[in-house]
C-alpha cells in the first residue's frame, strides 16, 4: 500500500497565534478522516474570519491540544529551527512476536507535515533581530498585513487540505473503528535541525515499504 | 444509462445511495447558505437519514420534504443556484437589460452554484459487486466531507453568517433555487466566477461529480454594512387580560407588577392578530424557526417551489416512501461490513422522467414552503405531546389541571391526523362551533401544547423536540404561540373577562373536576386580582392632603410610593402644595438653627 505524504503550504506564524494555525488544521485533516458517525461542529478563529470544521470528539479535541502545547514548548526551546509536526495514519498489523520483541508493526499509508516558520520574539532573543534595523513593535498597518497574509495562507493550507483529500481516496485501508477518528494516527513534533528528525523519517520511510522520497 | 441490464438489488442499492447522496449535499448547502432553513440544535437522537455518510446534520430544511428525489432520473444534474438578493441602490451594469426596473426591484445575483450528477460513461465497463458499491459508499462519505468543508470557505458563507447574525438588518438576503439544469449565467457573472471541481467518484457505469462554481469576490455587494440588531421596542406590548382578554399574556407579567403602566397603551394600539404577532416574550429561534411567522409583513408565497414536484398523487407516494425510509422499524439489519449504508427494505424504483422546467424563486426571501401536512402526519404525535418522552419535563412551566388532563388524552390519542384536525379547528376560530364535545378540548389541547412548546423552547434542557419540526407545522404552532397564556386557559380569569367565554365555561366545569394546580393558579389569580383592584380601586385624589402635613412624612413616603406604583398623574397644583411644604419644613429648620446659634452665643457671653 503506498504511503501518502502531503507537504502543507509552511505558514510564518507569531507565538499566539500557533494554537489557533494548528488546531484548525489538525481537525480539517481529521475531520476528512473520521469516516465514522460525526455531528460536525463549525468552530470560528478567533483571530481570522475562518470556519473550520471539528468531529465533535471530545477525546480527540484533548489529545490535539495536548500535542499542540508540546509543541509550543518545543518551540520556546528551540527558537531558531523550523518547528514541524507530523500527522500520520497507519494500520497496525501483529507482527509474529519473536524471541526479541514482541512488538506490532505499523504500516503508514498517509502523512501529513504541518510546517510552522515561527517568528521570533524581538525582546530576549537575538537571532532573527541581528539586523540593522530594530524595530520594537511592527506598526500596527504592518500587523494588519501580515495577519491578512496569513490568513490567505492559512485558506490555501485548508484548500489544500480539501484537494488532497479528494485526489488520493485509493489507498485509504478498510475502515477499522466507526467511533472518532476511524483510523489509529498519531501526532509527532520535530525541528529542522534535529538529527532525530531525519531519523525518524527514515524509519518511516523503511517501515512503509514504499519510500516516497526514493522512488 | 440502460437500468435495467443489472440485477434490480444492485441497481437498487446504487440508486439509494445517489439519491441519498443528492439529499445529503443538498441538506449541507441549504444548511450552510439559507439561514431560514438551518436548523437551531443538533442535540439529541440520531435518525436514519443522519447515519447516511455518517454525518449527522440534524433535521433537515423544510424545502426538501417536497422534493420528489425519486422521480429523477439518474441522468439529470441538481443544480443549486445561492442567490443573493440586494435592494439596488445604483443602475445595475450597462450590459443589463433590465437595468431600468432595477431601481424597483432588487438585484439578484447568483453567487454560487453547485452542481451535484452522475457522468454516465458508456465506455465504463459496469462495476457491480458488494466490494465496489462499499468502496463508492466511502469515497462519497470523504466528498461529502470536503463538500461541507468547503462550505466554510467560499466567500458566501460569510455573507450567510452575516445574515444569520443581523437577520433582516443586514442590507440583503441569501435565497436559493434548485433545478435540474442551471439557467444561463451572464458572461460578466461566469468571469467573475471561479470553478472548482472535486474528484468525481465512481460508480456503476459512470461517475458521480460535485462542481461549484464560486463568486470568489463579493465586495462589490458591499456586504459588510450590516446594523447590528437595534433593540427592539414593541409598541403593542400586550395589556391585561381584563381590557383585551384575547390577546397573549406574556408570561413575565405574573412576575412584574408595574407592567400594568402598559395597559393604557395596549387599549389604544389596534389588537394585531394572534397569528402574525410577534412576542415579546417568544426566544429568537422561535423566530428563526418560523419564518412565516418571523415576517408578518410578507404575504408572499413560498419562496421556492421545486422542479421535481409533480401531482400530490407522486409527491404522496414519495412521501410514503420517504416514511419507510425514515422509521427504524422499517430498516434492514445493517450489513456485516462496518461501513455501508443504512439501506431500507424496500429498494427504490426508477420510473423513467421528464426534465421539469425549473421554477424561478420569488423575489421575497420566505424560504419556508407551503404547508404539507401529510409528510408530519406521522411525526406530529411526537411533537405534539413532547411531554411523553421528555426527561426535562420538570423543568417546565406548571400546568393548568386542564393540561395534565390533555395530556392524557393526547396520550391516549397519538393519531397525527386528530392532532392536524385539532389546529386546523382552532386556526379557523372553530373553537365554540365544533359540534362535537371533543371540538374545544382538541382545539384548548392544541393552544396547550403550542404553549408548551413555546416554554419547551425558552426552558427545555433538550430543545430538539420543540425544534424538530417543520416550518409549516411551525406556522401552525407559532400561531397558536400568541394563545399561550396562562389566563385565557386559566380557569380563575376574573369574572369580567372578555376571553371566549364559551371554551371558559365549558373549562371551568372540567377544572372543578380537577386536581387544583395551585402554583399556577395563584400566581395568575393573584395578578388578576391585582388588576381587578387596582381598576375598582377608589381614586388616590382623596388622599392627597396627607402630602401637606409635616408630622405626616413616613404617610407621605408611603403614599408617594403608592402613588408612583399606581403610577396616579399628578398636578401642578399637587406640586405647588409639596413645594410649600417643603418651604415650611426649611424655614423651620433654617429659624431653628438661627435660634440655637443664637442662644450659644448668649450661653458663651
Amino acid at each position: 500500500m503506498n504511503c501518502e505524504v502531503c507537504q502543507l503550504k509552511e505558514l510564518d506564524v507569531e507565538h499566539f497565534e500557533i494554537r489557533e494555525v494548528l488546531r484548525c488544521i489538525l481537525h480539517t485533516i481529521l475531520f476528512h478522516r473520521a469516516l465514522g458517525l460525526v455531528r460536525p461542529k463549525d468552530i470560528d478563529l478567533e483571530l481570522f474570519e475562518i470556519t473550520y470544521v471539528q468531529c465533535g470528539d471530545v477525546e480527540l479535541e484533548r489529545k490535539i491540544d495536548e500535542k499542540i502545547e508540546q509543541f509550543i514548548d518545543r518551540v520556546e526551546k528551540h527558537p531558531n529551527k523550523k518547528n514541524q509536526i507530523c500527522l500520520s495514519f497507519y494500520e497496525v498489523k501483529n507482527k509474529q512476536p519473536t524471541w526479541f520483541t514482541n512488538k506490532v508493526e505499523r504500516l503508514y499509508w498517509e502523512q501529513w507535515y504541518i510546517n510552522l516558520n515561527v517568528a521570533q520574539h524581538q525582546k530576549g532573543h537575538s537571532g532573527k533581530s541581528s539586523t540593522s534595523k530594530i524595530v520594537v513593535n511592527p506598526g500596527a498597518e504592518e500587523r494588519t498585513v501580515r495577519r491578512a497574509a496569513l490568513e490567505a495562507s492559512l485558506r490555501d493550507v485548508l484548500f489544500q487540505i480539501i484537494r488532497f483529500v479528494n485526489e488520493k481516496k485509493d489507498h485509504i485501508p478498510p475502515v477499522p473503528n466507526l467511533e472518532g477518528v476511524s483510523f489509529p494516527y498519531e501526532i509527532t513534533i520535530s525541528s529542522s535541525s534535529d538529527s532525530a528528525f531525519g531519523m525518524e523519517m527514515f524509519k518511516r520511510m523503511l517501515q512503509t515499504g514504499h519510500p516516497t522520497m526514493l522512488s | 444509462m440502460d437500468l435495467h441490464s443489472y440485477p434490480h438489488g444492485e441497481h437498487g442499492r446504487f440508486e439509494q445511495i445517489f439519491n441519498q447522496f443528492l439529499l445529503k449535499s443538498l441538506h449541507i448547502i441549504l444548511d450552510s447558505r439559507v439561514p431560514m432553513n438551518r436548523p437551531p440544535s443538533r442535540g439529541g437522537e440520531i435518525r436514519k437519514s443522519d447515519r447516511w455518510f455518517n454525518l449527522v446534520l440534524g433535521d433537515r430544511p423544510a424545502a426538501m420534504d417536497s422534493l420528489s428525489f425519486w422521480n429523477r432520473s439518474l441522468m439529470e444534474p441538481m443544480v443549486i443556484d445561492i442567490i443573493l438578493v440586494q435592494e439596488s441602490r445604483d443602475s445595475l451594469s450597462e450590459h443589463d437589460s433590465r437595468s431600468t426596473l432595477a431601481t424597483e426591484m432588487p438585484a439578484e445575483t447568483v453567487i454560487e452554484r453547485w452542481v451535484v450528477q452522475y457522468e454516465h460513461q458508456r465506455s465504463m465497463a459496469p462495476q457491480i459487486g458488494d466490494a465496489f458499491y462499499k468502496k463508492t459508499y466511502k469515497k462519497s462519505i470523504i466528498l461529502l466531507r470536503s463538500v461541507y468543508s468547503m462550505l466554510r470557505l467560499l466567500p458566501a458563507y460569510k455573507a450567510f453568517r452575516k445574515q444569520q447574525s443581523f437577520k433582516q438588518n443586514c442590507g440583503f438576503e441569501i435565497n436559493y433555487k434548485i433545478c435540474s439544469f442551471g439557467s444561463p449565467l451572464l458572461r460578466s457573472e461566469e468571469e467573475s466566477m471561479k470553478n472548482y471541481s472535486f474528484i468525481p467518484i465512481d460508480a456503476q457505469q459512470g461517475r458521480l461529480s460535485v462542481s461549484v462554481m464560486y463568486r470568489e469576490d463579493l465586495s462589490d455587494f458591499n456586504l459588510d454594512s450590516c446594523v447590528s440588531h437595534p433593540i427592539e421596542i414593541i409598541s403593542d406590548y400586550v395589556g391585561s387580560p381584563l381590557t383585551d382578554p384575547m390577546r397573549a399574556f406574556p408570561c413575565t407579567l405574573s412576575e412584574k407588577g408595574h407592567s400594568i403602566s402598559f395597559q393604557t397603551r395596549g387599549r389604544q394600539s389596534a389588537p394585531p392578530s394572534p397569528f402574525q404577532r410577534p412576542h415579546s416574550w417568544s426566544s429568537g429561534l422561535q423566530r428563526e424557526l418560523s419564518p412565516q411567522q418571523g415576517q408578518p409583513y410578507s404575504a408572499s408565497p413560498p419562496l421556492y417551489r421545486s422542479p421535481y414536484e409533480y401531482s400530490s398523487s407522486p409527491t404522496e407516494a414519495y412521501i410514503q416512501r420517504n416514511q419507510n425510509q425514515r422509521f427504524p422499524a422499517n430498516q434492514k439489519a445493517p450489513c456485516d461490513e462496518i461501513l455501508s449504508p443504512p439501506f431500507s427494505s424496500s429498494p427504490s424504483p426508477s420510473p423513467p422522467t421528464k426534465s421539469v422546467i425549473p421554477f424561478h424563486n420569488r423575489r421575497h426571501p420566505e424560504t419556508a414552503p407551503m404547508s404539507i401536512p401529510h409528510p408530519m402526519i406521522a411525526r406530529s404525535p411526537r411533537y405534539l405531546s413532547p411531554n411523553l418522552s421528555d426527561p426535562s419535563r420538570n423543568s417546565l412551566p406548571p400546568l393548568s389541571p386542564r393540561n395534565t388532563k390533555y395530556d392524557s388524552s393526547s396520550h391516549e390519542s397519538p393519531s397525527g391526523i386528530r392532532s392536524i384536525r385539532r389546529l386546523d379547528s382552532a386556526r379557523t376560530g372553530e373553537m365554540s362551533n365544533t359540534p362535537t364535545n371533543a371540538g374545544p378540548k382538541l382545539s384548548r389541547d392544541s393552544k396547550e401544547d403550542s404553549g408548551r412548546f413555546s416554554s419547551l423552547l425558552s426552558s427545555s434542557s433538550s430543545p430538539r423536540v420543540g425544534f424538530s419540526r417543520t416550518s409549516s407545522r411551525l406556522s401552525f404552532q407559532d400561531d397558536f404561540g400568541d394563545c399561550d397564556c396562562p389566563f385565557i386557559v386559566d380557569d380563575v380569569d376574573p369574572p369580567d373577562n372578555q376571553t371566549s367565554s364559551n371554551l371558559d365555561a365549558r373549562n371551568c366545569s372540567e377544572v372543578s373536576s380537577l386536581a387544583p394546580s395551585t402554583i399556577k393558579k395563584s400566581q395568575d389569580a393573584a395578578v388578576g386580582a391585582l388588576v381587578h383592584m387596582l381598576k375598582t380601586a377608589p381614586a388616590l385624589r382623596q388622599e392627597s392632603c396627607y402630602y401637606n402635613t409635616q408630622s405626616s412624612k413616613t404617610e407621605f413616603e408611603g403614599e408617594v410610593g403608592a402613588a408612583s406604583e399606581f403610577f396616579k398623574p399628578r398636578k401642578t397644583s399637587d406640586a405647588f402644595e409639596e413645594l410649600k411644604v417643603y418651604r415650611q419644613m426649611k424655614d423651620l429648620l433654617l429659624s431653628k438653627s438661627a435660634a440655637h446659634l443664637v442662644s450659644k452665643e448668649k450661653t458663651e457671653f
